[in-house]
């Protein structure tokens, strides 16, 4: 198995890894609509989660950079200057406060990542496939 | 409730008044005082006594068995009647308690043509001076709103002195009356009238006690009729919303909240509804069904047994079933941990900034003297004191030690309890001690010159100290905290004032560590106050999170200096009114309602701690809250029910549920949503938007928010309401309706959304947090001051008249009522400017001020003395009436503002014109120019 297979290989898993931190997110977010959960230990516990997801991502784009992956880097760059945004911002933790407000569009935003790791996975999976079926 | 009674005296509840009004059975006499002091008495005339004597006996002393006989509407036909015969004769019954009914207005009214042709016009020329007939001497006094701006003027042809008289009534509904706005100001004096009346279907409730429904004080409605459908609220762009002030002040003479002592509680089991009078007994009285969810429940056992005599009692006389705000005496199952004694810890800066102004002399001073008035009634209260500069010093105050002993603690990055005992001691036992440290503090510090305060440090000190009770912390700080934790820093740049880069000094800054800190704060139930008293920049902005998010109240003395009376009176007067009032500790407020409508946004001071239920470790007195409402379901049911209950421990060591219960009719008629909007809640929820659009976005988003939506409700109001498609010279609006575009002009021009490269952030910021937080009785002449001409003021004004001082009639707020030589009030509870024209006459700046001419009379805050003249004494009780009557513990300054003044004089001038909101001011536009552009921008948009 060459770098291509080895890459692929490690974004299958990467992208699981974030699928489920999205799904955590999620499950997380309709506890606190039910009330199973109150603001403040779900914000102390879903933060601790969100830098190391914005880190995984950029770490994981940046090896596709680095090897000359430039479709599947395309593929995640809007979303790394998206963190890389919020984080300049100090926006990207949740606000105990006001995550009422905003709890709609966390969960939008959280949807939509899911959706977002489900295809790359799927794209991962299949460039993965191809790399070890070129080499053979 | 027993009155003792002169033989052929009863006694009956007026609903307008809400206050009892006695009638001599034999004489129609009616007095509102007990007939023991005969020499009150009042004769009213005719038209008012029918509906009066007919009006069901309130309380306990009502509700026999059952049944039918409960259902009698006489009260209301009669007052509709009479009110209706009086408004088509243009007679103004000036009578206490003679409402004329609204909504029977006789058909002529239905359609004003403009105001030009109102009678009353010509009252508001600037000759000024008597008018005669005014109304204003036999008001009753309410003890809301009216007795604050003035009485309202009868006004026969608007047809809406608004009262609850006919709730009750025969379904009867208030439909929208056209009025126009172009062509005429407004009458100013009808701002305190009361909202629309609401009208229940008539078997919505058994009882027929006038308080069945919440007072507008309690909880108001924007909407007093509930559209059905949300996509009736979409189409009409009325907002659904409610204003809620749980715990307002009771006024001396006002009955008290009646409380349930059994502890019996009857609530739904399904959606946990508290039995209410809107509930209905099935099977004989054994079961009742929900009026939220229509679940049937069991009737608790000892619900008909009264368990202080042991007999037999009758339920339809329990307080719950005929009141709709009751407190409910809670059992152990509504208890977390046994009840927490009241627990007061002050930080107070003792830096440079803060000794040099006197804050540090005068707190201490204010706290001295008021050591009797915290409440203590059973001995648990906890009181701790903490000085702060570049370290903390904690107090030792042994139980029976006389003198303190101070502690420094000087780690500022892990601050530690020098002592685990004796910081935080008993109020009663270590009185001596407390007392001794009080008169001592601010010569202990007066040396101090350092320039630091290590405030965030304490705050963190503090937590720890008082966290396994919970509490009160008060800050007073006169200097930014700019060392240890929270450090902040200064951030005020004049240069993006006035731009959109402005909204980032009215946010909060400081890296998080308030945010944070308020909710460990929030979960130990410790809730902060704010005293602020910056000679500089003090960062507000940042530090109102705090009590933001705690339930708490910031308070501002800018550029404070106690070597000048009249600071050190407000400062002292407002801290004494915070620590002397009542405080519900560990509270939390749900707001619960019918099938079918979800609260979907909460405004005002406290911690959403789940999507239904907000926490407040301690409810201050007079604090406002809206809560926004969305209908999922299209409501079926001919009215709906809102029910807020605040579950809370009050100062006394005692667990309370605090149920206040408002029921609305529903409709689908556009008419009666219109004709059922109160301008007033409308105008506290925008205030409450604007703001916290203005902190989550620009200011000038957020005044652009208000201008859409005023011009979205006019133009759906012409699209559905008028004939008139098109460009149209007129701008109509619902009479309910019209003082709308005022208030909301109020709002842009004011000192917290105006737009303005002047207004510094930290002003900026606090009247953020009094829009947020003032009842609605206070905020309106905050955003719409008060204007009363005082040197031709009708020759009862300033007396006392049957609801104690009379006022002034209200004057627009323009600068053509200014006459040169007249003398004038504008006051907005915060602050009373007395404007001097150029031209006043020597003997009115004698009469008032003691001083030969104007030329030496200095112009700023002032104390006015009172002088042995009758004008002089008029108007120091006109002051004073303005002061007292708001709710709150604000004591507003006295400005003296000299028309001719120069330097530093004009920039006073023009803070009070500022406040002339009917003129142009800098780039805001008059009134005028206003509804002008209002009415463009609704010919030009496409309403349907």
């Amino acid at each position: 198995m060459g770098g291509e297979g080895w890459l692929f290989l490690f974004a299958v898993l990467a992208a699981a890894g974030l699928l489920f931190t999205m799904v955590f997110f999620i499950i997380m977010f309709s506890d606190l609509e039910c009330d199973y959960i109150n603001p403040i230990d779900l914000c102390n516990k879903l933060n601790n989660f969100v830098l190391p997801e914005v880190a995984f991502h950029g770490f994981l784009t940046t090896l596709f950079l680095l090897s000359g992956q430039w479709i599947a880097f395309l593929i995640n760059a809007p979303l790394l200057a998206f963190n890389v945004n919020k984080v300049m911002n100090k926006t990207h933790l949740y606000d105990a406060t006001e995550i009422f407000r905003t709890l709609s569009a966390h969960k939008k935003e959280c949807f939509i990542k899911l959706g977002f790791y489900l295809v790359c996975f799927f794209y991962y999976l299949y460039r993965m496939i191809l790399a070890l079926i070129s080499e053979e | 409730m027993a009155q003792q009674l002169p033989p052929g005296w009863t006694a009956q509840w007026d609903p307008n008044a809400n206050r009892w009004s006695f009638t001599d059975t034999t004489t129609g006499q009616v007095t509102w005082d007990p007939p023991v002091s005969p020499a009150a008495g009042f004769v009213a005339p005719g038209a008012s006594s029918p509906p009066l004597q007919q009006s069901p006996p309130p309380g306990s002393a009502l509700a026999p068995a059952a049944g039918s006989r409960r259902r009698q509407y006489a009260a209301a036909q009669a007052t509709a009647y009479y009110g209706d015969a009086a408004s088509s004769n243009g007679y103004v019954a000036p009578a206490p308690g003679a409402p004329v009914a609204p909504g029977v207005a006789a058909p002529a009214q239905l359609f004003t043509p403009g105001l030009a042709e109102d009678p009353n016009a010509a009252y508001f020329s600037p000759a000024g001076g008597a008018a005669p007939g005014y109304a204003q001497p036999g008001q009753p006094q309410p003890p809301y709103g009216q007795s604050a701006y003035g009485a309202p003027t009868g006004q026969p042809q608007m047809g809406a002195l608004a009262n609850q008289f006919g709730q009750m009534g025969l379904g009867q509904k208030s439909f929208a009356q056209s009025v126009n706005l172009i062509g005429g100001p407004v009458n100013v004096n009808e701002l305190q009238r009361d909202p629309p009346p609401i009208h229940l279907p008539p078997n919505a409730t058994f009882t027929q006690h006038p308080k069945a429904n919440a007072h507008h004080s309690f909880k108001r409605s924007t909407l007093n009729a509930v559209p059905t459908s949300q996509s009736l609220i979409n189409k009409y762009k009325l907002p659904l919303a409610l204003i809620i002030t749980p715990y307002r002040s009771i006024e001396e003479g006002e009955e008290p909240i009646p409380v349930v002592t059994d502890t019996v509680i009857a609530r739904c089991r399904r959606c946990r509804t508290y039995i209410n009078p809107y509930v209905t007994f099935l099977e004989g009285g054994t079961r009742w069904k929900c009026c939220m969810c229509g679940l049937t429940n069991e009737v608790p056992q000892l619900f008909d047994w009264d368990q202080a005599t042991n007999s037999p009692a009758n339920r339809f006389d329990r307080p719950e079933l005929n009141h709709s705000v009751v407190e409910f005496v809670a059992p152990s199952e509504y208890m977390v941990r046994p009840p927490q004694p009241p627990v007061y810890t002050f930080l107070i800066d003792v830096s440079y900034a803060g000794v040099q102004s006197g804050m540090v002399a005068t707190a201490a001073r204010t706290i001295l003297e008021s050591l009797d008035r915290i409440p203590n009634e059973d001995g648990r209260t906890k009181v701790c004191i903490i000085a702060v500069d570049y370290a903390l010093h904690f107090f030792s105050l042994a139980p029976g030690a006389t003198d303190p002993t101070m502690l420094v603690v000087s780690d500022l990055d892990d601050p530690f309890l020098p002592t685990p005992s004796d910081l935080l001691v008993n109020l009663s036992e270590a009185r001596g001690a407390i007392e001794n440290l009080l008169s001592g503090l601010s010569d202990m510090f007066q040396s101090s010159t350092g320039p630091e305060s290590a405030m965030g440090s304490a705050l963190k000190a503090a937590l720890q100290l008082i966290s396994p009770f919970g509490g009160k912390i008060m800050v007073l700080t006169a200097s930014l905290p700019n060392v240890g934790q929270g450090a902040l820093k200064n951030r005020e740049d004049p240069k993006i004032l006035g731009t959109p880069k402005e909204s980032s000094l009215l946010q909060a800054g400081g890296s998080g560590f308030y945010k944070n800190y308020a909710i460990d704060c929030s979960r130990a139930q410790i809730s902060v106050d704010m005293f602020l008293f910056g000679q500089g920049y003090q960062d507000v902005a940042t530090l109102m999170v705090l009590p933001k998010y705690t339930s708490g109240q910031t308070y501002f003395y800018p550029s404070f200096t106690a070597a000048r009376t009249e600071d050190a009176l407000k400062f002292a007067h407002e801290f004494s009114e915070v620590l002397a009032s009542p405080i519900a500790l560990e509270a939390v407020m749900r707001v619960r309602a019918s099938r079918g409508i979800r609260m979907s946004e909460y405004h005002g001071n406290f911690f959403v701690r789940s999507t239904d239920l907000l926490a407040m470790p301690a409810v201050p007195i007079d604090q406002s809250y809206a809560v926004e409402i969305q209908i999922e379901d299209p409501l079926t049911q001919p009215f709906v029910v809102f029910q807020t209950a605040v579950l809370h421990t009050t100062c006394y060591g005692e667990r309370r549920i605090r149920v206040i219960t408002l029921a609305l009719p529903t409709t689908s008629s556009p008419s009666e949503i219109y004709g059922s909007a109160d301008e007033v809640a409308i105008a506290t929820l925008l205030a409450n938007k604007a703001v916290e659009r203005s902190q989550s976005a620009k200011l000038e988003d957020a005044r652009d928010a208000l201008v859409n939506k005023t011009v979205d409700i006019l133009g759906t109001y012409k699209a559905t309401m008028t004939s008139g498609g098109g460009a149209s010279p007129q701008l109509n609006v619902a009479d309910n309706l019209k003082h709308l575009p005022l208030l909301v002009l109020g709002l842009l021009k004011h000192v917290g959304i105006r737009q303005s490269a002047q207004i510094p952030p930290d002003l900026r910021a606090y009247a953020h947090c009094l829009l947020t937080t003032l009842p609605s009785q206070a905020l309106i002449p905050y955003i719409h001051p008060n204007f009363y001409g005082l040197h031709n003021m009708p020759s009862e004004a300033g007396t006392v008249g049957e609801r104690g001082i009379i006022l002034p009639p209200a004057l627009n707020l323009t600068s053509e009522r200014l006459e040169r030589h007249g003398l004038y009030i504008i006051e907005d509870g915060q602050n009373i400017f007395l404007w001097l024209g150029r031209d006043a006459v020597p003997q009115l700046v004698l009469d008032v001020f003691n001083l030969p001419s104007s030329a030496e009379l200095k112009s700023g805050k002032t104390s006015l003395p009172l002088l042995e003249n009758s004008f002089s004494q008029r108007v120091n009780a006109v002051i004073n009436k303005i002061r007292e009557s708001r709710r709150g513990p604000y004591r507003a300054h006295v400005y003296v503002v000299k028309e001719d003044g120069i330097g530093a004089d004009a920039s006073l001038r023009s803070w009070a014109l500022s406040m002339l909101i009917e003129d142009r001011f800098e780039v805001g536009m008059s009134y005028v120019q206003f509804v002008q552009m209002l009415r463009d921008k609704v010919n030009s948009g496409s309403y349907s």
